[in-house]
């Protein structure tokens, strides 16, 4: 049986009719990950299981990769900083318990940048993750381990997290399908906190059904996130069925500064919701320079307050073992949130974020979903964001937007640039819509294939 | 490679090298002499860029603490909440622990 290539829906299938062992698909997966990952160094555990788990549940027997700042009982979470060396959580975050709970099995934890503080998986202390596409390329970050292995098909699909483009960004460099839910439709507990009003964690798949599917599976109110919501679920995968018509609102202000290549991509696939039905209206947002400066503010200050917690007392080592990244951010935040300073940088940024929803609200009065590359350029090499310590945010100044409102997102693949990269188009929806931007990328994934990127970043990795 | 937003718009006015030894006090890092001049300069870069939120006018917008609109949420402490640890899961990975008890640095001289 070949498995190369196959969709959680697809495994699900061959699991469910038994035409494939539980055990079989562990072990394939186990063996790509012992071939690749030394290449790419997607993973920083791996765990070979002896016991199965049981085999119950919408997810019986699939196997995933899980970002390591999320809280894996008796599993080594480093959120990969020195840090956190040798901490095995006692407890189980509540997104990797619901997928255990479905019959799901933890493959490994995957590469991020340390804390999820970048852009590139390159400020992890383990070494950064290479781009399956270009192994002298970053992958994006910080779910960048989480993305590259399953762009090279390590593991069938991943769990992320964003806080401002974490997702979507390594979702489009390489070539993965990356789904940022709403704020407070996912629960953070058990995630490592970094930016606490804006943390979302998500999948990242290779279809847009897979993300569907997890996405009902991790949603949904948990009683130990406060910030959870309550508004109800839907059945995320059903809804994909629907052929809805929709209006799609294209906003100038995030079109400029874009790489030449990746702008004819997102054109074309304007017309490509065109020539589906959709109806293309432009509207006006505020400029996500501005979004840059929210983040960068209010962000700091979250992680000062967040990071405060490593003392090396209860968990972990001492504050001597942070590097350059979390220094910087944490010494930031510390300034932003100062006397004489609280007014003019932290106060200012959490008004600009109410300026921001509302901009955002009064768009989605006229539109249903609003469409934007996921990066303004392609993957970049291994080493480039080094040079600038500011540049990251720039690499996701089309994400913090919807961060900073905090509406779901998803990147699709739409094609490859001139140099042969993958391009990320992104749709961004209504406060828990998620139902309508899966809807629209799942009626671009059946109209395009992606252009055949998935498949072409995986057949790069042949078994 | 073009970027539309220039990174450079530098204001060398902005920190002092005791700010950032102060601002390291708080955050309770040490750095070396290397790193407070990396840092200086790193931290005048991006103050200087999110300086451009002084263009936008906010007088009559109230801050936003989190883009959720979900009322407080309380509930009862105690063991019935279920995220409770056992001593055991509390104390494993702990560096140095006695009687059941964390053990911390000594802050209090003796003399």
């Amino acid at each position: 049986m070949q498995i190369l290539g196959k969709s959680i829906a697809d495994l699900q299938a061959l699991i469910g009719s038994r035409k494939i062992k539980v055990k079989e698909v562990q072990q394939y997966f186990l063996k790509r990950v012992r071939k690749y990952n030394p290449t790419l160094n997607a993973f920083l555990t791996v765990q070979d299981q002896d016991e199965m788990s049981p085999i119950n549940g919408v997810l019986a027997g699939i196997p995933f990769a899980v970002k390591d700042n999320f809280c894996t009982k008796g599993i080594r979470t480093t959120a990969s900083s020195c840090v956190l060396d040798q901490f095995i959580p006692p407890y189980e975050s509540t997104v990797t318990m619901r997928l255990l709970s479905a019959g799901a099995t933890i493959l490994g934890k995957t590469n991020m940048d340390a804390w999820a503080h970048g852009s590139s998986t390159e400020t992890s202390d383990y070494g950064p993750t290479k781009n399956p596409w270009d192994l002298t390329r970053s992958p994006g970050g910080s779910s960048g381990g989480s993305a590259a292995a399953v762009s090279a098909y390590l593991t069938p699909a991943a769990i992320g997290s964003e806080t401002a483009g974490s997702i979507r960004q390594p979702a489009a460099w390489t070539g993965v399908v990356g789904l940022k839910p709403s704020y407070g439709r996912v629960s953070r507990y058990g995630v490592i906190a970094m930016g606490s009003s804006f943390d979302c964690p998500g999948p990242l798949t290779l279809t847009v059904k897979d993300a569907a599917i997890l996405l009902g599976v991790i949603a949904g109110k948990d009683p130990f996130d406060g910030t959870s919501s309550n508004i109800p679920t839907a059945d995320y995968k059903t809804m994909l069925k629907a052929k809805k018509f929709l209006t799609i609102g294209i906003a100038k202000e995030y079109m400029e500064g874009m790489e030449e290549s990746l702008k004819l991509k997102i054109e074309e696939s304007l017309r490509i919701f065109q020539k589906l039905g959709h109806r293309i209206k432009t509207v006006s947002l505020l400029s996500p320079k501005y979004a840059i400066s929210v983040y960068t503010i209010i962000q700091r200050a979250e992680v000062s307050s967040n990071l405060a917690r490593y003392d090396g007392i209860r968990y972990g080592n001492d504050r001597t073992f942070f590097a350059a990244e979390a220094k910087r951010r944490t010494m930031l935040g510390a300034y932003t949130l100062s006397f004489g300073y609280y007014d003019a940088y932290y106060k200012k940024a959490q008004k600009v974020r109410t300026l921001i929803v509302e901009d955002f609200k009064r768009a989605f009065k006229d539109v249903d979903v609003i469409v934007a590359a996921s990066t303004p350029i392609s993957a970049l090499k291994l080493g480039e964001f080094a040079k600038y310590p500011f540049f990251g945010e720039l690499m996701d100044v089309l994400n913090e937007p919807a961060a900073i409102a905090g509406i779901p997102a998803i990147s699709v693949p739409c094609g490859q640039d001139k140099n042969g990269l993958p391009v990320g188009l992104q749709i961004m929806g209504n406060y828990f819509d998620e139902a309508t931007i899966l809807n629209l990328a799942f009626q671009f994934e059946k109209e395009t294939e992606f252009f055949g990127v998935i498949k072409k970043g995986i057949a790069r990795y042949q078994d | 490679m073009k970027l539309r937003y220039n990174l450079f718009m530098t204001n060398r006015s902005l920190l002092s090298r005791k700010d950032i030894l102060h601002l390291a006090k708080l955050a309770n890092l040490s750095l070396t002499n290397k790193e407070i001049e990396e840092y200086l300069d790193q931290l005048e870069d991006t103050l200087s860029y999110i300086d451009n939120l002084k263009e936008l006018d906010t007088a009559n917008l109230l801050p936003a603490a989190r883009s959720s609109n979900e009322g407080n949420i309380f509930f009862k402490d105690g063991i019935e909440n279920g995220r409770a640890l056992t001593l055991n899961e509390t104390l494993q990975n702990a560096k140095k622990t006695k009687d059941g008890l964390f053990q911390i640095p000594q802050i209090l001289n003796d003399k």
